[in-house]
Order: C-alpha cells, then structure tokens, then sequence
C-alpha cells in the first residue's frame, strides 16, 4: 500500500511539528482586519505619520535596498491582508516563522514570515521572485508541482488559496506592515516599537501635564475649571451650551446620578425653597455621605471588576465569600479611600504592611478560574493560560485602559505592548493563589481558638486516662471498656460529657473570605504562540515597557503584586488617572471624554477634550486621588448641570454631543432602576451590606446586593438583569449598551414584581389624602419630582373615574411605575 | 407653598411647548394598538431603531433561517456516517497512521464499529445501523467528513463550537446571527436555544450574546418541562384579560408619548413604544408557537414522541415564524455532554442516543421539504468533536478532534455529498481539512453575511466570530 505509506509519513511530519494550535492565536487583534488596516490613513495618520509611513516602505515589493517613494496602494494592502497573510500564517508559520526558528522547527532555513525572509531563501535559494510566480520557490511548492518539496505537507491548498498566492508574487509581492521591520532585526533584541516616538505621540503615554484653564468669550457661563474647557470647545464650534436644568430635574438627576434612587418629594422641596447659591452643593454634599452612594458607585467599579457571586470558567463553582469583596468596595467609596490605595489593596491588599486588606484581593481572587475537565497536560495548560488572560485584561483593560491581552501570542499589533509585556504581567498572576482568611472580629477568633484548643485538651485527657488506666489494670486498650467496672465508667463518661459540654460550648467558626497570596517568586518564560508548554524567553515580571521603560527594576519581592500596584499608581504612570476620571466622566455624563474608557491605545477613540482630560488627572492626583472630590468637581459644574433638551439645530451639528452642549438624556442602569421602584412604593430595603440573596424577588433590597452567575442562567436575577442590558460577568465590561426590547415591557406589564408594586403603590395612592387631582399631584412629586401635567391629570381621571375600585388603582399604578420618565436620567 | 411654588416655575419653563403639540404627538399611533396589535401576525416591517429589526445582508442568502442540532460530548464519526470498513481487517493492530501523539486515552488498537452499515440513497451513502431515519435522507445532505477542532474537552470544544472561542467571553454564533441580519418575526425571539433536560455544557454561553447588545441573546427553553413562559419571561398577565391589558397599554403609550412631546426626540423612548406594542403580540405568538397540540397527528408522528423529536418540531414552527436562529442540543439522562457516554462503551451509549433523536431530525428534514421550507432553512447537525477509531478500555472510544463529521442539509448546500475525508481509519481530518473556523465562516456565507465583514467594536477593537481565521467551504455550496 504505498499510498498509505506516503500518507502515514505525512501525518506524522504533521503531528510532531504542527505542534501549536489555531485555537491559541484567537486573542490576536485581527492583523486581518482591512477596516483597521486602511483605518490607518485616518486618524493613524496623524499620529504616527513617519513611523507608519517608514515601515510601509520598507515593506516595499522591491529589496530594502531600494525604497520606493510612496506607500503601499490601499488595495495592496487589502488583498494581502484579507486574502495572502492569512494564508501563511495559517499554512507555513509552523515550519518558517520566527516562532519555528525560536522552538527549534525551522524547516529548509526558510522563514516566510517576512518578505525579506522570502527574497532571502532558504536551503533551496530565494523563494519569491517579485513578478515571476513560474521561478518562485513557493508557489511551485504549493502547486504540489515537485513531489519533495510539495508544501504544505498535509494536504494542497484549494485551487482559490493557489491562485491567490501566484497573483500576489505577480503583483510584486507587496508586503506591508511591520514584520519586514521585524526582520530588519532578526535576533529579539532591537525593540518592535518606536518607544520613543510613541511616548512623544500618542496622547495616552504622553506624560500628564496640567494645562492652563482656556478662556472664554462668555464668562458668565463658567462656574468651574472644567466649564472653562467645554466652553472653549463649544465657542470653537460656534455652539451655544443649553440652558441649566430645571431645578426638579436638577436634583432629580444628581440623586439618580450619586445614588441611583430618586430624590424625595421633601428633598425635591427643600431644595426648590433654597434661594441660597450653595443649595446644590449642599444637595451634592448630603448625596454623597448617603450610603447609597457607596452601593451605587460600588455597582460602577464591579461592572469593571466583572464582578459575579460565581466563579466561573469552564465550571461555575460558587465562591461563598465574594460578598465580601463587593462590600469591601461600598465601603471604600463611602469612606472615599484615595483611589491609588483603592487600586493599590486590589492588587496586593494581603501584603500591606501594618494592617493588610484581604478583602479587597477579591477583584482576582473570585476572577473566572479554569480548570481541565481530562487532565491532560495540554488542557491543564490551556486552562491555566485562559485564567491567566482573565488576570491579565481585567488588570489592564480595567486599570490602565490597555488591552494587554491581546499580547499573549504575539506582540500588539497596534499598541506598543510586547508579548514579554504579558507574560511579566502574567507572571505576577502565575505566583499569586488563594486563601482564606478570618473575617471576623480578632475577639471572635481568639473564641473560636480557645474553644478549639479546650476541645483538643479535653480530648488528650481522655485518651491519656484510656491508655493509663489500660496499662494500669493490665487489658488490652480495644476491651478496656467492656472489662472496667462501674466506678471508672462513671469516671470515663464524665469525662465524655464535659468534652460534650465544652463542644456545645466551643464557639462556631468564625467567617472567612477567599482572597491572594502569595505561592511563588518565579519568573515565567514568554509562551511561544500563546502555548505555556513552549517556553520562550523569560519575561522577567517588571510594569510595561511603554510605561516603565526598558531598563525598569524587575518584581521580586514574592509574586511581585505589592511592587505591581506601585507602578499602577506610580507618579510617571500617565494611565492610571487618566482611566479613572475618564471613566467617572462617563459615568456622570453617560459617555467618557474618552469614548472607549477600557482601551487607550491607538485603536480606541481619541479624548474629546484632551485638555480637560488631562487637567482632571492632574488635578485628582494633586488632591490626594479623592473620587469624592472629583465628583463634586462635575456636578458642579455648568457643564453638568445644563438641560438635556432636545434643540434640532445643534442637534444637526453635534447630534453625537461630543461637545457636551446638552446632558445626553440615558437610560437608567437596570440597579438603579429596580431600586427606585421599591423606593417610590416605600418598600425599599436599606440595610448596607451582607451576604448577597439568591432570590432576588423575594428580596427588596437594593439589586446589588442579588446573587449573579457569570453564565447568566443560575440566579433569577441573572435574566431579568440581563434582558435590562447589565453586563455578562465573563470579561471586564467597558461600558453598558442601552437596549429597548419587548421582553422589558412584558416585564412592566406581567411580572409578579411589577404587579406586586403597583398594588402597594395604588392603595397607597388611593387612601392618599384630598380630591383626584390632588392624589395625581402628590403621586408625581413622588414618581417623578414634578406636578402632573393637565393632560396628565385628565388621563388618571379618565381612567380612574370610570372605575374607581382598588384594582383600578393598582392597574393605574403600573402603568405609572412603567413610564419611561421612571427609566430615564434627564 | 412649595409645591405650588414648583409646579409654576414649571409651567412657565413648559410654555414653549404647545399644548397642540403635545395632543398630536399622543394622538398619533394610538389606534394602531387597539386592533392591529391583538391579530398577533408576522411581518417583515419591524419598525427601524429596535436592535431585532431586519437587516439587509452582505449579499443574497442561500438561507434564510438556521436550525443547529447539536450533540454535545462528541457523536463517534466512524459509528454513524464516516463509514471505515477497515477497521474491522485491522482491529486491534495500530497502524502508524493512528498512532498519533494524542492529548487522550487512545493508546489502544482499532476497534471496528460495532453497529452495522448499509448504503442508502441515490448518492449511495453508508451509514450507521443506529441512524435508519436519518439514513433514507441522505439525498438531502451534505457531509463534512473532515472537521477538525482545537482542543479534546468538552467545555472549550463546546465553546468553540458555538463561539469561535475557547473562552466563554465571545458572542455565540446566534447572536452574531440575529446582530447581523436582525429577526424576521415581531412577535418571537429572534434566537431561541433549547435542550431536553440539562442544558449543553458552556451553558448559557452557548447562545450568550457577551459584549453585543441583550437584545442578541438566544432565549432559553428546556423542552422537558416546557412551558411557554420559560422562553419568554412574564409572557402572561395574571389577572387581566386581552382587553383590559390592551387598555392598559394603550394608557401607558399616552403617557409615554406625552414624555416623547416634552422632551421632543428621544431614541430610547421611540423604540419603547414600539417595543411595547411588540410585547403586547407576544403574549399570544409565543404560546402558540410552543404548543405542538396543533399540529396534526401525522405531523406529530412524522417526529415521533421523543423530547428531542419534540424539540425538532418545535424548532420547525419557530423558523416557520419567522426566528432566525434555533438551537436544539441533545440529551437524554440530565447529562450535559450527552453523547460523551461512549467512553466505556460506545454500543450503549450511542444507540440509546441515536434512538432518541434519528427519527426527530428525519421528521424535521422531510417535514421541511414537505413545506417548502428546506430550501430556506439551513440545518446543521454535529458535535464539538469526534470519537477515536482506536478503542479506550476495551468497547469504549475516547475524544477525537483531530477528525469528525458534521453534516448540513437545505438552504445552498449540496444534496447528497460529501466533502472531505478523514484517514483510512477515521481518525485524522486529511483531506479537504474544515476547521470549526471555515465552518461557521460557510454558516454564515450561506445566511448571506462575509464573516470578515460581520464585526462588532468592543473596546476599540472589531470582534469577528471567526476571529482571524475561517475559509468557507466553497465546494459544498450548491
């Protein structure tokens, strides 16, 4: 059978060199990607002008000896990017590629990961002839033409994949990108990126320096720094700001806002009948001691931490604990802890000197855990290296806006983030493991200890009066009990007793929470092609090169984590604040000055105010990292405090309000929302904190504090949370989409919940005091903090005039608690 | 006093608004609920602005609707349709060609099929003893005999399956689906996923929608204890009749609109009355789509009584209504990788779940065809891997990747091929390779969309169900 035997040859060539897998280049950033590729001609342009257009030369169809003056045409680079690179990279990587070259699988000298590696050749001489597919090397191997060198070995490539590869070599084979720069360097040690050029360039690296407040033409607008800045944008444009809300929606929107639950009809009045210039902020100021505020904020932050009652992974195993962290972070925006400590006990709060924090560890302590279902060292590694990337995006996305993720097979393509990057990250993670520690009292502890201690002693003393009394009489120790006589029986089961009464006694094990430690101080080596099983360099854990520098001092005090959380907050990291007021920003205005507050590399959206931006970071940092201070700085402001009223003319300008001459009106968080329910029915549960229920509807306290699953199909909650748009609880969430399907109005108008409020809230309305229209008014100061309108009142009166029985009542509650004026910020 | 005094500063800041324009705007459409909404029909003209509107594709489909039949936990090929006669002239040796460096416990010899085979159909197809429904279709399908996947465990084999991804952090392939090309129904789902009892391991990953909008996740309903209301949430009001609920909604709809006239434009709110009006018609729709009792007794025979036969004919009247995309996994036994219990004993295991879904999907495909509606429909049948040829123990198989089948069948495929093949003893994918890659990129091709094309930007990047990968398999196009 000879044909078998040249197939069976084939396969095993195949099993033994394609070690790698397709499945570990899926987190790359879509190198085939052509709308970003092109993309470059736009704002990437502007930003790396010499740089990009440097490396397009280079990659030239010509020798690098002989540049041709202009970039690449952009159909060039479509047709290799969308049709030619995918190719090689799926069928001749393995074998010709750096990534072969570093494991030792480099096949005939010839790596075609690189035009330049293609003129240059192999064993058998120059693989490409730029215009002439009938003398080049690689298309006569994949054409199968030549029995010894038909590539590649496990099976020809479709007539289609062919064709494509000759008409490219009959283009020139135009390459562009940056693989020919690679190759300009082919030991590892020149750098893939332009550190310094970048630095200078992209504003997200560029250190923060306070800018000078810009002037205006109108003065009078300005209320604060940050109105000077809008203003200036909005006067460039020739765009007049809206006019400041009016009052009711004012305090509406700022306790919605801090504390996602409605102002109360007195809270609303209080504040109308303040004439005093200090009445907002004296609102601003109570909102912001509230709780409320921390349960609010705190939901904020976990969307970010992709917070979830369940651990995760492959398999969702509970963690009983991870409440406590979510209280851990209610309590520290209450206690407005300065947001560098805020990050910094995150990351390493169980190794804080003087009073450690493990509680605050739980942002990856409770972090989706994968675990291998078959135990064989391929998965075990797979399913480490999948836990590893959840470290490592939730650390940088969430922190530093980078999505450092993206690095774990290969070098950024966009971004300035080495694979090394990752793995010394990663490794930080690697020597990081789990334990739990006493959540309690150190008095209910010490109990605890003692009456364990008094157990044991009670326990030593009964096996010591066993064996003396054994040896004593003489009996064997196994018929000692059968053989002893009354008196020491009585005497034995004293003994027994008290140990019985010291059990009763002995207090029940105090509380623990699932937090890091340390288990490791080992670097990790770069995992070629994403694989852990093949090790590349050591990537000796230490921050990001962009940030810290080449030469930063490597991590080595345990896993690194206390020295990682120093660079996060570190005064020359520029990202750090940046991240954080932007997405305070956002979460005040419903979009950040930055559009995509998870990602501030080149691929994500440029600040609208970089100014402001950086004047904010500056200013936060100045002041001790205060969120609470930044808070008061927005809200304000004239900026914030403007209408949300809709004007068709600026509307026609800026419809996206990049500007910010309106407040974008928004949905309301699906938290906040249920919250305010139960609020205006009166039936809200405020206790703060604690283990979270499983059952959400038979709670009613604030949303936050119901059971999630990062599967989404475990708790109720997860449904009903999901269908109003909260996140999925399996990556960092960058912002909340807004939704509107009909599943969230067969809600309003079905569920037990809706129709349970709308009976309290119509009986109440029904036995509130006065005529018709005086119970509409008192029930829409509270529903909505303003009077009803005419039309509104003659609609409650139709309605409820014709049937005034307590149903009717209740069916007009609904339809009250139903409105979109009740899921909406002004 | 400071009540009154609120509510004048709040006259005077309304003046600017009509008060004819707020009676036009709450005029307006109102009549439209009353009877339009209780007829409860199917039309094309979702309104634009909600998430589940239709949209145009990349280029004329092939299909228009999509039915997966999953069986999670990995169908033996070489005991269902990649038929290996060798194996039984070479039981128990191990030829070079299998030995394999393998991730699993296949270090045994070949172990020939214990199910017998027979040529069916036009196209002469051999298939397995345990699929005699399924068999006489053969003329109607299109078998990928050379899928090969990533990884030979369940969890990220079923995630890859569904979501291009080992990791459960991507969109599934239905929520990519309904993104792309919106649902064709007003009053269902435009993704609906089902399975008797435990539902696929990956779990609500498999029809997640991750980072894309809620609106795109699939629906869950399991078909044991299936209740209309366990698709749909809060389908049904307790204690108000059709009318008196049309009542209510048409009260909400004023007050909505007297909140659209104050703030004059609101997307959010525009698309709240649309979607309201929707709800109200899913109250009927979605019932009835779930109640198999209409259907006639030959129909209903035509599936046969299994749940899985159920859930196919389900599936049938779901895509009939218009959703885009139907999932149904197997299972039997509250098992989440159902067809994984051929580890110790493959006779067992795999007839028993043969038995239990042949005749549901041979139903599915001959009442499709019967209505006209195969043409449209795509249906795929398949694992997340295959089973080795070489035996674990002594009668079981363990987990392959490196070579399986999946077949489909209508909307733009090929009637009665088959495309690729693996090794002479059905381990390794050799010829004419598809990875799960290619295979959803084709899924896609046939639904009209280019899978490079269909992207979604989420923090800063265009996510892709292929990721960077995925060829379509041009050959199997009809």
């Amino acid at each position: 059978m000879p044909h078998f035997a040249i197939r069976s040859c084939r396969l095993q060539r195949l099993g033994g060199r394609r070690g790698f897998r397709r499945g570990y280049d899926y987190e790359c950033t879509g190198f085939r990607g052509t709308k970003l590729f092109l993309g470059f001609g736009g704002p990437m342009n502007r930003i790396f002008p010499l740089w990009f257009a440097a490396l397009v030369a280079l990659a030239g169809p010509s020798p690098a000896d002989d540049l041709p003056a202009h970039p690449l045409p952009p159909e060039q680079v479509e047709f290799f990017e969308n049709k030619v690179r995918p190719l090689l990279v799926e069928n001749c990587f393995s074998c010709h590629s750096a990534a072969a070259e570093a494991e030792g699988n480099l096949m005939a000298g010839l790596r075609i990961d690189s035009l330049a590696g293609l003129l240059k050749g192999g064993d058998s001489g120059a693989a490409v002839v730029p215009g002439e597919p009938d003398k080049s090397l690689v298309v006569e191997a994949v054409r199968y033409a030549n029995e010894d060198m038909a590539m590649p070995p496990e099976a020809k490539l479709r007539p289609d994949e062919i064709a494509v590869l000759t008409t490219w070599v009959q283009m020139g084979a135009p390459w562009p990108g940056s693989e020919v720069a690679e190759e300009a360097s082919p030991t590892q040690a020149r750098a893939p990126y332009d550190w310094e050029k970048i630095r200078r360039e992209h504003w997200a690296f560029r250190p923060i320096v306070k800018p000078p407040v810009p002037a205006v033409q109108d003065g009078t607008w300005t209320r604060t720094e940050i109105d000077h800045f809008v203003l200036a944008g909005l006067e460039a444009a020739g765009l007049a700001p809206n006019l400041p809300a009016e009052k009711h929606l004012l305090i509406r929107r700022a306790a919605l806002d801090l504390t996602g639950l409605p102002p109360t009809p007195e809270q609303v009045a209080a504040f109308l009948a303040d004439d005093s210039p200090e009445a907002f902020a004296k609102v601003v100021d109570a909102l912001l001691a509230s709780d409320a505020y921390g349960e609010r904020w705190a939901r904020h932050w976990l969307d970010v931490a992709r917070y979830s009652d369940v651990h995760g992974g492959f398999d969702a195993k509970a963690i009983a604990s991870t409440w406590r962290y979510r209280d851990w972070v209610v309590q520290a925006l209450n206690a407005d802890l300065p947001y560098d400590q805020f990050l910094t006990r995150q990351i390493a709060g169980d190794l804080l000197e003087g009073v450690p924090d493990p509680a605050a560890t739980g942002l990856f302590a409770c972090g989706p855990t994968y675990s291998s279902d078959g135990g064989d060292a391929e998965a075990q590694a797979q399913a480490e290296a999948e836990t590893l990337a959840d470290r490592v995006d939730t650390f940088s996305r969430g922190l530093l806006g980078l999505t450092v993720a993206c690095a774990r097979c290969h070098d950024h393509k966009f971004d300035p983030i080495t694979a090394k990057d990752y793995y010394a990250i990663a490794g930080v993670f690697r020597n990081t493991g789990l334990q739990d520690f006493p959540s309690a009292p150190q008095t209910e502890i010490d109990a605890y200890e003692a009456g364990q201690q008094s157990l044991k002693t009670q326990e030593k003393s009964i096996e010591k009066w066993l064996a003396s009394t054994a040896s004593r009489l003489g009996i064997e120790p196994a018929k000692l009990e059968q053989s002893i006589d009354e008196s020491l029986k009585a005497e034995l089961a004293e003994l027994r007793a008290d140990l019985e009464r010291r059990k009763q006694a002995a207090p029940a094990m105090y509380a623990t929470l699932t937090g890091l430690k340390d288990i490791g101080s080992a670097d990790m080596p770069v995992a070629l092609r994403g694989d852990l099983r093949k090790p590349g360099e050591m990537a000796p854990r230490r921050f990001l090169e962009i940030v810290a520098g080449a030469d930063a001092t490597s991590y080595a005090l345990g896993s690194g984590r206390l020295e990682l959380a120093r660079s996060v907050v570190a005064p020359d990291n520029p990202l750090t604040p940046r991240v954080i007021v932007n997405r305070v920003w956002g979460w005040h205005f419903g979009k950040g000055l930055v559009r995509t507050p998870s990602n501030f590399g080149v691929l994500g959206d440029k600040p609208t105010h970089p100014e402001l931006l950086d004047w904010l970071a500056a200013d936060c940092v100045e002041h001790g990292w205060s969120l609470k201070r930044l808070h008061r700085q927005i809200l304000l402001s004239s900026a914030w405090q403007v209408s949300s009223g809709f004007d068709a003319a600026k509307f026609a300008r800026d419809g996206d309000n990049r500007l910010l001459w309106r407040m974008s009106p928004r949905k309301l968080e699906v938290e906040a929302w249920r919250d305010s329910l139960l609020a205006v029915t009166g039936e809200l549960d405020r206790s703060v904190g604690g283990p979270p229920a499983n059952e959400i509807w038979q709670s009613n306290r604030r949303t936050l504090y119901a059971s999630t699953s990062r599967t989404g199909e475990v708790f109720h909650a997860d449904r009903f949370l999901r269908m109003f748009d909260a996140p999925a609880a399996v990556s960092s969430a960058e912002q909340r989409v807004e939704t509107t399907v009909p599943q969230q109005y067969l809600f309003m108008l079905n569920s037990p919940f809706m129709t349970g409020r709308a009976q309290v809230l119509g009986d109440s309305l029904r036995s509130l005091p006065g005529d018709l229209p005086e119970k509409i008014r008192l029930i829409y100061l509270r529903l909505y903090s303003r009077p009803p309108e005419p039309a509104e009142i003659a609609l409650a009166d139709a309605w409820l005039s014709a049937d005034p029985s307590p149903h009717a009542w209740q069916r007009y509650a609904q339809v009250l608690l139903s409105a979109h004026e009740l899921i909406q910020i002004e | 006093m400071q009540f009154l005094q609120h509510e004048l500063a709040y006259r005077l800041a309304r003046q600017r608004l009509s008060r004819r324009d707020a009676l036009r705007a709450m005029g307006a459409g109102i009549g439209a609920i009353g009877l339009a909404a209780t007829l409860g029909g199917t039309s094309a003209a979702t309104a634009a602005g909600s998430p589940l509107a239709p949209k145009l594709p990349h280029f004329a489909p092939r299909a228009k609707r999509l039915i997966q039949l999953f069986m999670p936990g990995g169908p033996s090929q070489v005991d269902t349709f990649d038929h290996k006669p060798l194996l039984a002239t070479h039981a128990g040796e191990r030829p070079a060609l299998v030995d394999r460096k393998s991730l699993r416990n296949t270090k045994m010899g070949l172990m020939p099929s214990p199910f017998g085979f027979k040529k069916y159909g036009q196209c002469g197809k051999w298939v397995s003893d345990i699929f005699p429904e399924v068999a006489t279709c053969v003329d109607e399908i299109s078998f990928i005999h050379s899928m090969h996947t990533d990884i030979p465990e369940h969890a990220g084999g079923i995630l890859m399956t569904h979501l291009g991804s080992l990791q459960p952090n991507r969109p599934s392939l239905g929520s990519w689906l309904t993104y792309g090309l919106g649902s064709e129904s007003e009053n269902l789902p435009g993704f609906v996923a089902m399975s008797p009892r435990a539902q696929p391991r990956g779990k609500g990953a498999c029809w997640g929608n991750a980072f894309l909008p809620g609106a795109y996740a699939g629906a869950y309903v399991n078909i044991q204890h299936m209740q209309p209301g366990a698709v749909i949430s809060d389908l049904k009001s307790a204690g108000l009749s059709r009318e008196q609920q049309a009542e209510q909604i048409e009260l909400l709809t004023k007050i909505n609109q007297l909140q659209l006239a104050r703030m004059e434009q609101d997307q959010n709110l525009e698309a709240g009355i649309h979607a309201l009006e929707m709800a109200f018609r899913m109250q009927l729709s979605v019932p009835e789509v779930f109640d198999v009792s209409q259907e006639s007794e030959q129909t209903r025979r035509l599936y046969g009584d299994s749940e899985f036969g159920k859930g196919c004919l389900i599936a049938r009247r779901l895509v009939e209504q218009g959703v885009r995309v139907v999932q149904l996994s197997h299972s039997i036994d509250g098992y989440d990788i159902a067809w994984d219990t051929g580890h110790e004993n493959i006779v067992d295991g795999h007839a028993v779940l043969a038995k239990a879904c042949d005749q549901g999907i041979a139903g599915l495909l001959r009442d499709l065809k019967g209505r006209g509606l195969l043409d449209e429909t795509l249906v795929v049948w398949g694992g997340e891997f295959g089973r080795a040829p070489t035996s674990e123990g002594a009668k079981g198989r363990d987990h392959d990747h490196y070579g399986y089948t999946v077949w489909m069948a209508g909307g733009g495929v090929k009637k009665g091929y088959s495309h690729g093949a693996t090794d002479e003893f059905g381990l390794s994918a050799v010829e004419q390779r598809v990875h799960v890659h290619d295979l959803n990129a084709t899924i896609l091709h046939l639904m009209g969309l280019d899978h490079e094309r269909l992207t979604y930007r989420f923090s800063g990047r265009d996510y892709r169900l292929t990721d960077v990968h995925g060829h379509v398999v041009h050959d199997i196009l009809a």
